[in-house]
């Protein structure tokens, strides 16, 4: 038996949302078939009549173990550092984080908000909030660089907004497991076996970027958004073509551009006037190239890929 | 003689619009006041200051992961309002659907996993129900439970493939959808909706089919299919209708009987150039306020909206239109019950006071004769109204259930209207100037105000149906709609007030209660527990 505890921050639900779409394993399968203790979670609520404060209690004086300690959401310190703007059980939600996290052997941030500090930590930032271990980019966030949970791990990320359910389930299914210590991180802590390849892998419309096709407005049949419509998805680390969402689509083959979600600056550029849904260029050269392509490689590329590019891919491909 | 007062306060409640927490005051075992807090500020609104007009579209369906669909129809309408859009047939009726599927997924997603879990409590145990309410809606292990919960996913794989994933797409932009759904999408869809309906909604909630149910239209009518077959009265809805009869479910949780409703899901021909005064005209189910108490209904207008901050941690003004608000949160949030105690402003309709938002609202609305003649019209909720005696924790839950086999037909529609041939986007010119969204999240009444000024946001500011519903006492000392709900409540064990959990979801707040019970004259702890 594995006790997890889940808690919310500066929340809005929508991993939790995401985690009940799971299926092999659903959020059942998880409590019936790998024995995991769900403690307590805001929306499902076990053990009717046990009182959550006793319960918190007893798991910061170690009285009863802590094996998962899941956090959705960011950490508030609003205002002034106090927390105040984000109280729980009557005390500041920062406050119980850092209790906690020291008893647990494992610490899960689960989406952009608990990772990174997300959509909340966009500029001005009036929550004051922080992801657990990080602040966008900057290492350390809430609990510090320093910061291991008693397996001797830092803070195991799955960033995205919201994660996608396997991301979730997958890992909290490894640690309960016992496969903890295969649970390999990137720079950013984030699971590799998810987080290496780039949203791009596997999405429908790679030959379109391969020819330099545009999709140059919305509710077109071809065309790959990363030229017009400021697409992400050759920028950034997810497994959304790979591992389709609600077991259907992805953004990309919806048509819609990847937004980099998984990636700290989300919501990139702070959502300035002209950044949102629009490629940003320089002199007709995107900002953001692929990740590892320069510029000048990238005019060579694009003039030989225009020059190559055959008619069809210029006729509607995903036809009625 | 009456006993002395206890205080009970119950923290944390509620956990999808923020934090709520709430303090009942108990007397000879009955409710005799109450107040709602709402505890978590994140400042969306003073987020999207200054920023890209569409930041809208990506920043306030993270208001909510439950309503993400409902956040972004408001935010694409009111930048449509804004810049004089022109929005195609097949893009309303492709925001439609993904409004109606994110709906459709929280009937079993709230129904199981946060309601009928209350059924299986202690305090029913005397009740000839309990036995088989304990076998099939136990949390994570209940038969029904998991059918639901898990079920809860399909309908919003339609969601995915119109906008790639739910929770939190952007599909919806001013101007139309971002996707250009293909034949293959619109029969996937189909049988997704097929297999929602064959494997829940028939088998498990109706024990009928949809079309027998569609022919209840009364309470006369309903109490006859309940008795017609043991199939009905043994499915999940005649369980739920028998029990909560048993348990007193109907008897408490009535509110102020005055309810709310933008209406929603505009019309495919009628809303293709949006303007915010062409609404009322132009959605299929109708808006409204309807009056309870004299029996009235009349269409809702945004210009009627005010927000009132006496009680509510924000230094400005109360009684100010959305379009006039500045948001400036309290930086010392300290709880006074007889000063500011809530982030929530409390919402009033300038000639109608305090209302109540939901699908009971909605529901009590379409039994009402005004708007227009090829409006959606079901007398069915309102005729249980009048016959029950008003509104309950049990009719504000039935309503919402019954509305989902209507979400069900609609979406059958938007799959039939589509024209897969014609556009799904027209694009816009980007332009400054007010603009106005609505729609009707599952909870209740949503909408979006905003203000473009220089190609940037000047105001952007939301009022979500949990405002209208926990928001704080008015300036004039008036209760919020479920403060009010509260009052009247039978607490069986002050111990475990149980009930107090009811009744807030009754309006679908997503919560778990820790509960102290003080005495108020010693202060002298009671007992702490948690209703899950």
């Amino acid at each position: 038996m594995a006790n997890l505890l889940w808690l919310q921050g500066g929340a809005c639900s929508g991993n939790t949302m995401s985690f009940l779409n799971a299926e092999e394993p659903s959020a059942c399968d998880l409590v019936t078939d790998f024995g995991i203790n769900i403690l307590w979670h805001p929306s499902l609520g076990l053990e009717l009549g046990e009182n959550l404060q006793k319960l918190l209690n007893a798991l910061t004086s170690g009285q009863m173990p802590l094996d998962i300690f899941v956090f959705e959401g960011t950490v508030v310190n609003a205002p002034k550092g106090t927390g105040e703007w984000n109280r729980f059980a009557g005390r500041p939600m920062k406050d119980w984080v850092s209790d906690l996290a020291k008893v647990a052997s494992y610490t899960v941030a689960i989406g952009d908000c608990a990772t990174w500090g997300g959509i909340p930590a966009t500029a001005p930032n009036p929550s004051e909030s922080q992801g657990l271990q990080f602040l966008k980019r900057q290492h350390g966030g809430y609990l510090g660089a320093a910061y291991k949970s008693k397996a001797g791990l830092p803070v195991i990320n799955v960033p995205g907004c919201p994660a996608h359910p396997d991301w979730i389930t997958q890992i909290v299914v490894a640690v309960a497991t016992g496969r903890g210590a295969d649970l390999s991180l990137d720079e950013f802590q984030r699971p590799k076996t998810f987080f290496t390849s780039f949203t791009q892998t596997g999405c429908t419309r790679n030959m379109h970027f391969a020819y330099k096709v545009s999709a140059t407005e919305y509710g077109q049949r071809k065309g790959c958004l990363f030229y017009d419509l400021g697409c992400r998805g050759p920028m950034t680390h997810s497994p959304c073509n790979r591992i389709l969402w609600n077991r259907q689509s992805s953004k990309t083959r919806a048509g819609m551009p990847c937004m980099g979600c998984t990636e700290p600056e989300f919501p990139f550029f702070d959502l300035a006037p002209g950044t949102v849904f629009k490629t940003q260029t320089l002199m007709g050269v995107p900002k953001d190239l692929p990740q590892g392509v320069d510029k000048s490689g990238y005019i060579k590329l694009t003039a030989a890929a225009k020059a190559a590019s055959p008619a069809w891919a210029e006729n509607d491909i995903f036809v009625v | 003689m009456p006993t002395a007062v206890q205080t009970l306060d119950i923290s944390p409640v509620g956990r999808v619009e923020g934090d709520l927490d709430v303090r009942v005051n108990i007397q000879d075992g009955v409710v005799v006041d109450a107040w709602t807090q709402a505890e978590l500020f994140r400042g969306f609104e003073i987020i999207l200051r200054d920023k890209d007009p569409q930041a809208g579209l990506v920043v306030t369906p993270r208001a909510c992961g439950i309503c993400g669909a409902s956040h972004l129809t408001c935010a694409a309408w009111a930048l449509d309002t804004a810049w004089q859009t022109e929005v195609p047939r097949n893009a309303i009726l492709a925001r439609n659907l993904g409004q109606l599927v994110e709906s459709l997924q929280s009937l079993p997603r709230h129904h199981y996993g946060l309601f009928m879990i209350d059924y299986t409590h202690k305090n029913y145990s005397g009740s000839k129900y309990y036995e088989e309410a304990v076998k099939r809606w136990a949390p994570f292990t209940g038969s029904n439970y998991e059918i639901g919960v898990t079920i809860s996913g399909k309908p919003v794989e339609i969601y995915a493939l119109l906008g790639g994933q739910w929770p939190h797409s952007s599909y919806m932009v001013p101007g139309g959808v971002m996707c250009a759904p293909t034949l293959t999408d619109v029969t996937r869809a189909w049988s997704i909706l097929e297999y929602f309906r064959r494997e829940w909604m028939e088998k498990v909630w109706l024990g009928c089919s949809l079309e027998r149910y569609e022919q209840i239209k009364s309470y006369d009518d309903f109490m006859a299919w309940l008795d017609e077959k043991p199939q009905h009265a043994n499915s999940d809805l005649g369980l739920f209708w028998r029990m909560s009869m048993d348990c007193g479910m109907d008897k408490y949780g009535q509110g102020h009987g005055r309810f709310v409703s933008w209406g929603y899901l505009p019309h495919e021909d009628k809303y293709q150039k949006p303007t915010i005064e062409g609404r009322n005209a132009a959605v299929i189910m109708k808006s409204g306020v309807f009056d309870g108490h004299s029996d009235t209904f009349k269409l809702m207008d945004q210009k009627f909206t005010r927000e009132d901050t006496a009680h509510a941690w924000y230094d400005e003004p109360g009684g100010l239109h959305p379009f006039d608000r500045k948001t400036v949160p309290t930086q010392k949030n300290t709880v006074d019950m007889g000063g500011k105690y809530s982030w929530s402003t409390a919402v009033r309709h300038d000639e109608s006071g305090r209302l109540e938002a939901g699908p009971l609202s909605r529901q009590l609305i379409a039994g009402g004769k005004h708007g227009e003649s090829w409006q959606h019209y079901d007398p069915l909720v309102l005729d249980m109204y009048k016959k029950l005696g008003g509104a309950s924790v049990m009719l504000r839950h039935f309503a919402r259930m019954h509305e989902g086999i209507k979400l069900y037909r609609q979406a059958e529609h938007a799959l039939r209207e589509f024209r897969l041939n014609d556009p799904w986007y027209i694009k816009p010119r980007e332009r400054d100037g007010r603009g106005w969204g609505a729609t009707e999240a599952i909870r209740g009444a949503l909408c979006h105000w905003i203000e473009v000024k220089d190609g940037k946001i000047k105001n952007y500011q939301i009022i979500a149906p949990t405002t209208w519903n926990v928001g704080p006492r008015a300036a004039d000392g008036t209760r919020g709609p479920m403060e009010q709900a509260l009052i009247g409540s039978p607490i069986k064990d002050p111990r475990d007030p149980v009930e107090v959990g009811h009744v807030c979801r009754s309006y679908d707040s997503c919560l778990v209660c820790t509960v102290h019970a003080h005495d108020a004259k010693t202060g002298e702890e009671l007992a702490r527990f948690r209703t899950a």
